[in-house]
Protein backbone atom coordinates (compact mmCIF):
# COMPACT_ATOMS: atom_id res chain seq x y z
CA UNK A 1 0.00 0.00 0.00
CA UNK A 2 1.71 3.16 -1.10
CA UNK A 3 0.96 6.44 0.52
CA UNK A 4 1.60 9.68 -1.35
CA UNK A 5 5.11 10.66 -0.31
CA UNK A 6 5.19 14.27 -1.44
CA UNK A 7 2.57 16.90 -0.73
CA UNK A 8 2.44 20.34 -2.29
CA UNK A 9 1.73 22.72 0.51
CA UNK A 10 -0.01 26.01 0.05
CA UNK A 11 2.54 28.31 1.62
CA UNK A 12 0.63 31.45 0.87
CA UNK A 13 2.07 32.82 -2.35
CA UNK A 14 -0.23 35.48 -3.72
CA UNK A 15 -0.89 36.82 -7.13
CA UNK A 16 -0.35 40.45 -7.89
CA UNK A 17 -3.79 41.92 -8.43
CA UNK A 18 -2.88 45.60 -8.56
CA UNK A 19 -2.80 47.74 -11.67
CA UNK A 20 -0.20 46.81 -14.28
CA UNK A 21 1.56 49.90 -15.54
CA UNK A 22 2.82 48.29 -18.72
CA UNK A 23 5.56 49.45 -21.04
CA UNK A 24 5.35 53.16 -20.28
CA UNK A 25 5.39 52.63 -16.53
CA UNK A 26 8.39 50.33 -16.75
CA UNK A 27 10.30 52.78 -18.93
CA UNK A 28 9.56 55.67 -16.57
CA UNK A 29 10.62 53.57 -13.57
CA UNK A 30 13.87 52.74 -15.35
CA UNK A 31 14.39 56.43 -16.14
CA UNK A 32 13.87 57.50 -12.52
CA UNK A 33 16.12 54.71 -11.24
CA UNK A 34 18.88 55.65 -13.72
CA UNK A 35 18.61 59.36 -13.00
CA UNK A 36 18.92 58.70 -9.27
CA UNK A 37 21.89 56.48 -10.07
CA UNK A 38 23.76 59.27 -11.87
CA UNK A 39 23.82 61.23 -8.60
CA UNK A 40 24.43 58.13 -6.48
CA UNK A 41 21.03 58.39 -4.78
CA UNK A 42 19.97 55.04 -3.42
CA UNK A 43 23.58 53.87 -3.65
CA UNK A 44 26.40 53.84 -1.12
CA UNK A 45 27.88 57.03 0.27
CA UNK A 46 31.04 56.46 -1.76
CA UNK A 47 29.17 56.68 -5.05
CA UNK A 48 27.57 59.97 -3.99
CA UNK A 49 30.90 61.76 -3.40
CA UNK A 50 31.95 62.28 -7.00
CA UNK A 51 28.66 63.54 -8.53
CA UNK A 52 27.96 65.90 -5.66
CA UNK A 53 31.54 67.19 -5.62
CA UNK A 54 31.25 68.00 -9.32
CA UNK A 55 27.79 69.51 -8.85
CA UNK A 56 29.25 71.71 -6.10
CA UNK A 57 32.09 72.78 -8.41
CA UNK A 58 29.49 73.67 -11.04
CA UNK A 59 27.60 75.89 -8.56
CA UNK A 60 30.70 77.74 -7.39
CA UNK A 61 30.91 80.39 -10.15
CA UNK A 62 27.18 81.14 -9.83
CA UNK A 63 27.55 81.73 -6.08
CA UNK A 64 30.61 83.92 -6.59
CA UNK A 65 28.80 85.79 -9.35
CA UNK A 66 25.84 86.49 -7.05
CA UNK A 67 28.20 87.76 -4.38
CA UNK A 68 29.89 90.07 -6.91
CA UNK A 69 26.50 91.33 -8.12
CA UNK A 70 25.37 92.03 -4.56
CA UNK A 71 28.55 93.69 -3.34
CA UNK A 72 29.97 95.43 -6.40
CA UNK A 73 26.79 95.90 -8.48
CA UNK A 74 28.53 94.44 -11.52
CA UNK A 75 27.01 92.43 -14.35
CA UNK A 76 26.70 88.69 -13.70
CA UNK A 77 28.80 86.04 -15.41
CA UNK A 78 27.63 85.53 -18.97
CA UNK A 79 24.82 82.94 -19.07
CA UNK A 80 25.77 81.83 -22.55
CA UNK A 81 29.43 81.22 -21.64
CA UNK A 82 28.81 79.24 -18.46
CA UNK A 83 28.99 75.79 -20.06
CA UNK A 84 32.14 76.67 -22.00
CA UNK A 85 33.89 78.00 -18.89
CA UNK A 86 32.93 74.97 -16.85
CA UNK A 87 33.44 72.43 -19.63
CA UNK A 88 36.07 70.44 -17.72
CA UNK A 89 33.65 69.82 -14.84
CA UNK A 90 30.79 68.88 -17.17
CA UNK A 91 33.05 66.54 -19.14
CA UNK A 92 34.33 64.85 -15.98
CA UNK A 93 30.76 64.42 -14.75
CA UNK A 94 29.78 62.85 -18.06
CA UNK A 95 32.82 60.57 -18.06
CA UNK A 96 32.40 59.53 -14.43
CA UNK A 97 28.65 58.93 -14.51
CA UNK A 98 27.84 57.65 -18.03
CA UNK A 99 29.49 54.27 -17.34
CA UNK A 100 27.52 54.04 -14.06
CA UNK A 101 24.35 53.93 -16.18
CA UNK A 102 25.38 51.33 -18.72
CA UNK A 103 28.34 49.27 -17.44
CA UNK A 104 26.79 47.17 -14.61
CA UNK A 105 23.92 45.86 -16.76
CA UNK A 106 26.35 44.89 -19.50
CA UNK A 107 28.86 43.32 -17.14
CA UNK A 108 26.29 41.19 -15.33
CA UNK A 109 24.49 40.37 -18.60
CA UNK A 110 21.08 41.31 -17.27
CA UNK A 111 19.75 43.08 -20.38
CA UNK A 112 17.68 39.98 -21.34
CA UNK A 113 16.04 40.16 -17.89
CA UNK A 114 14.90 43.73 -18.59
CA UNK A 115 13.58 42.59 -21.95
CA UNK A 116 11.56 39.76 -20.38
CA UNK A 117 9.34 42.58 -19.08
CA UNK A 118 7.28 44.85 -21.34
CA UNK A 119 10.38 47.04 -21.87
CA UNK A 120 11.83 46.97 -25.39
CA UNK A 121 15.44 47.72 -26.33
CA UNK A 122 14.36 51.17 -27.56
CA UNK A 123 12.71 51.90 -24.18
CA UNK A 124 15.82 50.75 -22.36
CA UNK A 125 18.20 52.93 -24.39
CA UNK A 126 15.69 55.78 -24.33
CA UNK A 127 15.36 55.65 -20.55
CA UNK A 128 19.15 55.58 -20.04
CA UNK A 129 19.66 58.41 -22.54
CA UNK A 130 16.86 60.50 -21.02
CA UNK A 131 18.35 59.94 -17.57
CA UNK A 132 21.81 61.13 -18.70
CA UNK A 133 20.29 64.14 -20.49
CA UNK A 134 18.27 65.02 -17.38
CA UNK A 135 21.32 64.66 -15.14
CA UNK A 136 23.40 66.94 -17.39
CA UNK A 137 20.51 69.42 -17.55
CA UNK A 138 20.34 69.52 -13.75
CA UNK A 139 24.11 70.07 -13.68
CA UNK A 140 23.96 73.00 -16.14
CA UNK A 141 20.56 74.58 -15.56
CA UNK A 142 20.53 74.78 -11.75
CA UNK A 143 23.55 77.16 -11.52
CA UNK A 144 22.18 79.31 -14.37
CA UNK A 145 18.78 79.52 -12.70
CA UNK A 146 20.29 80.26 -9.31
CA UNK A 147 22.29 83.10 -10.82
CA UNK A 148 19.20 84.40 -12.65
CA UNK A 149 17.11 84.34 -9.48
CA UNK A 150 19.97 86.15 -7.75
CA UNK A 151 20.04 88.75 -10.50
CA UNK A 152 16.28 89.28 -10.17
CA UNK A 153 16.49 89.75 -6.40
CA UNK A 154 19.49 92.09 -6.50
CA UNK A 155 18.51 95.40 -8.09
CA UNK A 156 21.20 95.95 -10.68
CA UNK A 157 21.41 99.31 -12.50
CA UNK A 158 20.86 97.49 -15.81
CA UNK A 159 18.08 95.49 -17.48
CA UNK A 160 17.72 91.79 -16.64
CA UNK A 161 19.68 89.42 -18.88
CA UNK A 162 16.51 87.44 -19.70
CA UNK A 163 17.43 86.82 -23.33
CA UNK A 164 20.91 85.57 -22.37
CA UNK A 165 19.42 83.36 -19.67
CA UNK A 166 16.97 81.76 -22.11
CA UNK A 167 19.74 81.32 -24.69
CA UNK A 168 21.83 79.67 -21.97
CA UNK A 169 18.97 77.29 -21.18
CA UNK A 170 18.58 76.34 -24.84
CA UNK A 171 22.34 75.88 -25.11
CA UNK A 172 22.28 73.64 -22.04
CA UNK A 173 19.61 71.47 -23.65
CA UNK A 174 21.62 71.10 -26.88
CA UNK A 175 24.75 70.42 -24.86
CA UNK A 176 23.00 67.81 -22.74
CA UNK A 177 21.60 65.94 -25.76
CA UNK A 178 24.90 65.99 -27.65
CA UNK A 179 27.09 65.03 -24.68
CA UNK A 180 24.71 62.35 -23.37
CA UNK A 181 24.52 60.59 -26.72
CA UNK A 182 28.29 60.66 -27.25
CA UNK A 183 29.07 59.73 -23.63
CA UNK A 184 26.62 56.84 -23.35
CA UNK A 185 27.67 55.42 -26.70
CA UNK A 186 31.38 55.47 -25.84
CA UNK A 187 30.72 54.09 -22.34
CA UNK A 188 28.52 51.27 -23.65
CA UNK A 189 31.35 49.74 -25.66
CA UNK A 190 33.00 48.33 -22.54
CA UNK A 191 31.38 46.50 -19.62
CA UNK A 192 34.14 47.82 -17.33
CA UNK A 193 33.48 51.08 -15.56
CA UNK A 194 37.10 52.25 -15.40
CA UNK A 195 37.65 51.75 -19.11
CA UNK A 196 34.36 53.49 -19.84
CA UNK A 197 35.45 56.54 -17.84
CA UNK A 198 38.80 56.52 -19.63
CA UNK A 199 37.32 56.30 -23.12
CA UNK A 200 34.81 59.11 -22.55
CA UNK A 201 37.40 61.44 -21.05
CA UNK A 202 39.93 60.48 -23.73
CA UNK A 203 37.39 61.57 -26.34
CA UNK A 204 36.87 64.92 -24.60
CA UNK A 205 40.56 65.65 -23.95
CA UNK A 206 41.39 64.68 -27.52
CA UNK A 207 38.83 67.09 -28.98
CA UNK A 208 39.92 69.81 -26.54
CA UNK A 209 43.61 69.60 -27.46
CA UNK A 210 42.99 68.95 -31.15
CA UNK A 211 40.70 71.97 -31.48
CA UNK A 212 43.27 74.23 -29.77
CA UNK A 213 46.18 73.00 -31.88
CA UNK A 214 44.22 73.02 -35.17
CA UNK A 215 42.89 76.52 -34.50
CA UNK A 216 46.37 77.81 -33.73
CA UNK A 217 48.02 76.28 -36.77
CA UNK A 218 45.28 77.14 -39.26
CA UNK A 219 45.19 80.73 -38.00
CA UNK A 220 48.94 81.19 -38.27
CA UNK A 221 48.80 79.71 -41.79
CA UNK A 222 45.98 82.10 -42.76
CA UNK A 223 43.23 79.52 -43.27
CA UNK A 224 40.65 81.46 -41.25
CA UNK A 225 37.63 79.39 -42.26
CA UNK A 226 39.37 76.09 -41.55
CA UNK A 227 40.52 77.54 -38.21
CA UNK A 228 36.90 78.25 -37.26
CA UNK A 229 35.89 74.69 -38.10
CA UNK A 230 38.94 73.30 -36.30
CA UNK A 231 37.62 74.99 -33.18
CA UNK A 232 34.28 73.23 -33.67
CA UNK A 233 35.94 69.88 -32.92
CA UNK A 234 35.38 70.59 -29.23
CA UNK A 235 31.69 69.78 -28.55
CA UNK A 236 31.33 72.71 -26.15
CA UNK A 237 32.49 75.22 -28.76
CA UNK A 238 30.27 73.53 -31.36
CA UNK A 239 27.21 74.02 -29.16
CA UNK A 240 28.36 77.56 -28.41
CA UNK A 241 28.41 78.24 -32.15
CA UNK A 242 24.87 76.87 -32.54
CA UNK A 243 23.83 79.13 -29.69
CA UNK A 244 25.46 82.13 -31.36
CA UNK A 245 23.72 81.41 -34.65
CA UNK A 246 20.33 80.83 -33.02
CA UNK A 247 20.21 83.67 -30.53
CA UNK A 248 22.75 86.20 -31.77
CA UNK A 249 24.66 86.12 -28.47
CA UNK A 250 28.42 86.84 -28.60
CA UNK A 251 30.68 83.78 -28.92
CA UNK A 252 32.72 82.82 -25.86
CA UNK A 253 36.06 82.74 -27.65
CA UNK A 254 35.48 86.20 -29.16
CA UNK A 255 36.29 84.70 -32.55
CA UNK A 256 33.65 84.63 -35.31
CA UNK A 257 32.04 81.19 -35.55
CA UNK A 258 31.01 79.34 -38.72
CA UNK A 259 27.62 80.86 -39.51
CA UNK A 260 24.42 79.50 -40.97
CA UNK A 261 23.04 76.07 -40.26
CA UNK A 262 26.44 74.32 -40.47
CA UNK A 263 27.19 73.81 -36.76
CA UNK A 264 23.58 72.82 -36.03
CA UNK A 265 23.68 70.22 -38.81
CA UNK A 266 26.93 68.83 -37.41
CA UNK A 267 25.30 68.51 -33.96
CA UNK A 268 22.30 66.67 -35.43
CA UNK A 269 24.54 64.39 -37.50
CA UNK A 270 26.78 63.53 -34.52
CA UNK A 271 23.77 62.79 -32.29
CA UNK A 272 22.15 60.55 -34.93
CA UNK A 273 25.42 58.74 -35.56
CA UNK A 274 25.99 58.18 -31.84
CA UNK A 275 22.44 56.90 -31.32
CA UNK A 276 22.73 54.53 -34.28
CA UNK A 277 25.97 53.14 -32.81
CA UNK A 278 24.33 52.83 -29.38
CA UNK A 279 21.38 50.93 -30.86
CA UNK A 280 23.69 48.63 -32.83
CA UNK A 281 25.71 48.01 -29.65
CA UNK A 282 22.67 46.84 -27.71
CA UNK A 283 21.38 44.70 -30.55
CA UNK A 284 24.74 42.97 -30.43
CA UNK A 285 24.73 42.69 -26.64
CA UNK A 286 21.39 40.96 -26.92
CA UNK A 287 22.54 38.49 -29.53
CA UNK A 288 25.66 37.58 -27.56
CA UNK B 1 59.56 41.19 -11.61
CA UNK B 2 57.55 38.10 -12.51
CA UNK B 3 57.42 37.23 -16.20
CA UNK B 4 54.19 35.22 -16.02
CA UNK B 5 52.33 38.07 -14.33
CA UNK B 6 53.83 40.43 -16.89
CA UNK B 7 52.73 38.35 -19.87
CA UNK B 8 49.19 38.02 -18.49
CA UNK B 9 49.05 41.77 -17.99
CA UNK B 10 50.32 42.44 -21.51
CA UNK B 11 47.66 40.14 -22.89
CA UNK B 12 44.96 41.94 -20.88
CA UNK B 13 46.15 45.36 -22.07
CA UNK B 14 46.79 44.57 -25.72
CA UNK B 15 44.22 41.88 -26.39
CA UNK B 16 41.52 42.38 -29.01
CA UNK B 17 39.78 45.76 -28.97
CA UNK B 18 41.56 47.01 -25.85
CA UNK B 19 44.67 47.97 -27.80
CA UNK B 20 42.71 50.60 -29.77
CA UNK B 21 42.21 52.68 -26.66
CA UNK B 22 46.01 52.88 -26.40
CA UNK B 23 46.72 53.14 -30.12
CA UNK B 24 44.21 55.75 -31.30
CA UNK B 25 45.77 58.72 -29.49
CA UNK B 26 49.35 58.25 -30.75
CA UNK B 27 47.96 57.61 -34.24
CA UNK B 28 46.10 60.94 -34.00
CA UNK B 29 49.31 62.64 -32.81
CA UNK B 30 51.27 61.39 -35.81
CA UNK B 31 48.30 62.21 -38.05
CA UNK B 32 48.37 65.83 -36.88
CA UNK B 33 52.11 66.01 -37.48
CA UNK B 34 51.58 64.78 -41.05
CA UNK B 35 48.69 67.21 -41.59
CA UNK B 36 50.71 70.22 -40.40
CA UNK B 37 53.69 69.13 -42.46
CA UNK B 38 51.34 68.86 -45.45
CA UNK B 39 49.78 72.33 -45.07
CA UNK B 40 53.24 73.76 -44.59
CA UNK B 41 53.14 74.54 -40.87
CA UNK B 42 56.33 72.66 -40.13
CA UNK B 43 58.11 75.42 -38.25
CA UNK B 44 59.54 75.38 -34.77
CA UNK B 45 56.72 77.14 -32.92
CA UNK B 46 54.09 74.79 -34.39
CA UNK B 47 56.18 71.79 -33.40
CA UNK B 48 56.65 73.06 -29.85
CA UNK B 49 52.93 73.84 -29.58
CA UNK B 50 51.88 70.44 -30.85
CA UNK B 51 54.32 68.76 -28.49
CA UNK B 52 53.37 70.89 -25.49
CA UNK B 53 49.58 70.91 -25.87
CA UNK B 54 48.96 67.60 -27.57
CA UNK B 55 51.82 65.18 -26.89
CA UNK B 56 52.77 66.15 -23.33
CA UNK B 57 49.53 67.88 -22.35
CA UNK B 58 46.97 65.35 -23.59
CA UNK B 59 48.30 62.08 -24.99
CA UNK B 60 50.80 61.49 -22.20
CA UNK B 61 48.45 61.89 -19.19
CA UNK B 62 45.64 60.03 -20.95
CA UNK B 63 47.85 57.08 -21.83
CA UNK B 64 49.32 57.18 -18.34
CA UNK B 65 45.78 56.99 -17.03
CA UNK B 66 44.76 54.14 -19.33
CA UNK B 67 47.99 52.15 -18.90
CA UNK B 68 48.59 52.93 -15.21
CA UNK B 69 45.10 52.12 -13.98
CA UNK B 70 44.41 49.58 -16.75
CA UNK B 71 47.09 47.13 -15.61
CA UNK B 72 45.46 46.60 -12.22
CA UNK B 73 42.15 48.43 -11.66
CA UNK B 74 39.92 46.24 -13.90
CA UNK B 75 41.20 43.13 -12.10
CA UNK B 76 40.36 44.65 -8.73
CA UNK B 77 37.01 45.84 -10.03
CA UNK B 78 35.80 42.42 -11.16
CA UNK B 79 37.57 40.53 -8.38
CA UNK B 80 39.87 38.40 -10.54
CA UNK B 81 42.89 39.89 -8.73
CA UNK B 82 42.07 37.20 -6.13
CA UNK B 83 43.49 34.51 -8.43
CA UNK B 84 46.72 36.45 -8.69
CA UNK B 85 47.02 37.31 -5.01
CA UNK B 86 46.38 33.74 -3.84
CA UNK B 87 49.57 32.62 -5.62
CA UNK B 88 52.84 32.52 -3.70
CA UNK B 89 54.15 35.70 -5.29
CA UNK B 90 55.00 38.61 -3.04
CA UNK B 91 52.51 41.44 -3.46
CA UNK B 92 55.18 44.16 -3.86
CA UNK B 93 56.60 42.05 -6.72
CA UNK B 94 53.14 41.97 -8.33
CA UNK B 95 52.87 45.76 -7.99
CA UNK B 96 56.38 46.26 -9.38
CA UNK B 97 55.70 43.94 -12.33
CA UNK B 98 52.49 45.79 -13.15
CA UNK B 99 54.42 49.06 -12.99
CA UNK B 100 57.08 47.78 -15.39
CA UNK B 101 54.37 46.69 -17.83
CA UNK B 102 52.63 50.08 -17.62
CA UNK B 103 55.93 51.94 -18.06
CA UNK B 104 56.87 49.84 -21.11
CA UNK B 105 53.44 50.53 -22.64
CA UNK B 106 54.09 54.24 -22.12
CA UNK B 107 57.37 53.94 -24.02
CA UNK B 108 55.73 52.10 -26.91
CA UNK B 109 52.58 54.19 -27.21
CA UNK B 110 53.70 57.62 -26.05
CA UNK B 111 57.46 58.18 -26.10
CA UNK B 112 58.15 56.71 -29.54
CA UNK B 113 55.13 58.41 -31.21
CA UNK B 114 56.18 61.71 -29.59
CA UNK B 115 59.62 61.41 -31.18
CA UNK B 116 58.17 60.32 -34.53
CA UNK B 117 55.66 63.19 -34.61
CA UNK B 118 58.29 65.80 -33.77
CA UNK B 119 60.66 64.28 -36.31
CA UNK B 120 58.00 64.41 -39.04
CA UNK B 121 57.42 68.09 -38.31
CA UNK B 122 60.93 69.48 -38.06
CA UNK B 123 63.43 66.63 -38.17
CA UNK B 124 66.16 66.90 -35.55
CA UNK B 125 66.19 70.72 -35.53
CA UNK B 126 66.98 72.34 -32.14
CA UNK B 127 66.76 68.92 -30.47
CA UNK B 128 63.01 69.33 -30.07
CA UNK B 129 62.25 65.71 -30.99
CA UNK B 130 64.78 64.17 -28.62
CA UNK B 131 64.04 66.68 -25.85
CA UNK B 132 60.31 66.03 -25.81
CA UNK B 133 60.82 62.27 -26.19
CA UNK B 134 63.10 62.30 -23.14
CA UNK B 135 60.60 64.41 -21.21
CA UNK B 136 57.80 62.06 -22.24
CA UNK B 137 59.87 59.07 -21.13
CA UNK B 138 60.41 60.35 -17.59
CA UNK B 139 56.96 61.83 -17.21
CA UNK B 140 55.37 58.72 -18.70
CA UNK B 141 57.06 56.56 -16.09
CA UNK B 142 55.93 58.96 -13.36
CA UNK B 143 52.33 58.97 -14.62
CA UNK B 144 52.33 55.16 -14.84
CA UNK B 145 53.52 54.87 -11.23
CA UNK B 146 51.11 57.47 -9.80
CA UNK B 147 48.06 56.12 -11.63
CA UNK B 148 48.98 52.53 -10.72
CA UNK B 149 48.94 53.60 -7.08
CA UNK B 150 45.59 55.34 -7.60
CA UNK B 151 44.21 52.17 -9.18
CA UNK B 152 45.13 50.17 -6.07
CA UNK B 153 43.96 52.78 -3.57
CA UNK B 154 40.62 53.85 -5.03
CA UNK B 155 37.73 52.47 -7.05
CA UNK B 156 37.40 55.86 -8.65
CA UNK B 157 41.00 55.88 -9.83
CA UNK B 158 40.26 57.00 -13.37
CA UNK B 159 38.01 59.87 -12.29
CA UNK B 160 40.51 61.10 -9.70
CA UNK B 161 43.30 60.79 -12.26
CA UNK B 162 41.29 62.80 -14.77
CA UNK B 163 40.63 65.50 -12.20
CA UNK B 164 44.37 65.66 -11.49
CA UNK B 165 45.32 65.85 -15.17
CA UNK B 166 42.53 68.12 -16.35
CA UNK B 167 41.74 70.35 -13.38
CA UNK B 168 44.99 70.49 -11.41
CA UNK B 169 47.52 70.41 -14.26
CA UNK B 170 45.29 72.02 -16.89
CA UNK B 171 43.15 74.62 -15.15
CA UNK B 172 44.72 75.44 -11.80
CA UNK B 173 48.24 75.04 -13.21
CA UNK B 174 47.28 77.59 -15.86
CA UNK B 175 46.49 80.30 -13.29
CA UNK B 176 48.46 79.44 -10.16
CA UNK B 177 52.23 79.27 -10.73
CA UNK B 178 52.80 77.33 -7.49
CA UNK B 179 50.58 74.48 -8.70
CA UNK B 180 52.90 73.93 -11.63
CA UNK B 181 55.64 72.69 -9.32
CA UNK B 182 53.48 69.66 -8.54
CA UNK B 183 52.58 68.89 -12.13
CA UNK B 184 54.15 65.93 -13.91
CA UNK B 185 53.59 67.68 -17.26
CA UNK B 186 55.70 70.62 -16.13
CA UNK B 187 58.49 68.28 -15.03
CA UNK B 188 58.43 66.77 -18.52
CA UNK B 189 58.76 70.26 -19.99
CA UNK B 190 61.73 71.01 -17.72
CA UNK B 191 63.54 67.97 -19.04
CA UNK B 192 62.59 68.79 -22.62
CA UNK B 193 63.81 72.35 -22.12
CA UNK B 194 67.14 71.04 -20.87
CA UNK B 195 67.78 69.14 -24.09
CA UNK B 196 66.29 71.42 -26.71
CA UNK B 197 67.76 74.76 -27.68
CA UNK B 198 64.44 76.04 -29.04
CA UNK B 199 63.49 79.54 -27.88
CA UNK B 200 59.77 78.69 -28.00
CA UNK B 201 59.86 76.46 -24.94
CA UNK B 202 60.14 78.06 -21.53
CA UNK B 203 59.93 75.65 -18.64
CA UNK B 204 58.52 76.83 -15.34
CA UNK B 205 60.04 74.35 -12.93
CA UNK B 206 63.74 74.09 -12.24
CA UNK B 207 65.37 70.83 -13.25
CA UNK B 208 66.91 70.56 -9.78
CA UNK B 209 63.36 70.29 -8.42
CA UNK B 210 61.80 68.24 -11.20
CA UNK B 211 64.22 65.34 -11.29
CA UNK B 212 64.33 64.55 -7.54
CA UNK B 213 60.56 65.06 -7.35
CA UNK B 214 60.07 62.58 -10.17
CA UNK B 215 62.32 59.96 -8.56
CA UNK B 216 60.56 60.33 -5.21
CA UNK B 217 57.12 60.13 -6.80
CA UNK B 218 57.95 57.01 -8.84
CA UNK B 219 59.70 55.12 -6.05
CA UNK B 220 57.17 56.18 -3.44
CA UNK B 221 54.17 55.25 -5.58
CA UNK B 222 55.46 51.80 -6.50
CA UNK B 223 56.43 50.96 -2.91
CA UNK B 224 53.15 52.27 -1.52
CA UNK B 225 51.15 50.40 -4.17
CA UNK B 226 52.92 47.20 -3.12
CA UNK B 227 52.14 47.84 0.53
CA UNK B 228 48.50 48.63 -0.24
CA UNK B 229 48.20 45.44 -2.25
CA UNK B 230 49.24 43.46 0.84
CA UNK B 231 46.21 44.68 2.78
CA UNK B 232 43.77 44.94 -0.12
CA UNK B 233 40.23 43.96 0.78
CA UNK B 234 37.73 43.12 -1.89
CA UNK B 235 34.42 44.67 -1.02
CA UNK B 236 32.15 45.89 -3.76
CA UNK B 237 30.75 49.40 -3.59
CA UNK B 238 27.86 48.86 -5.97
Amino acid sequence: MSQPTGVIHDIGYRHYDGPRLGRGGAAVALWVYSLRGTFGLGRTFKSKIMPFLLFGAMMLPAVVSIAIMALLKQAPLSYTDYAVFMQAVIAIFLAAQAPVLVAPDLRHRVIPLYLSRPVTIIDYIGAKLAAMIAALLILMVVPLTLQFVGEMLIDLPMPLHTHEYLAGLAGSLINAVLLASIGLTLASFTPRRGLGVASVIAFYMFTLAASTVLFGVFTSEGHTEAAGWGFMLNPFFLVNAVQVNLFGTPSTSGEPVPGGAGPALVVVAVVLLALAALYARYRKALAA
Amino acid sequence: MNTVVASITYRAMLGRKRVWLLALLPIALIGFALLFRFIGGGDESVAVDLMKIFAIGTVLPLLGLIAGTGVIAPEIEDGTIMHLMSKPISRPVIAFTKFVVAASLMVAFSVIPTYVAAYILIGTESGIASGFALGALFAGIAYAAVFLLLGVVSRHAVTIGVIYALVWEGLIGGYVPGARRFSIQQWAQSIADQVTTSAFLKSEVALSFAVPAMIIVVAGSVVWAGQRLRVLSLTGDE
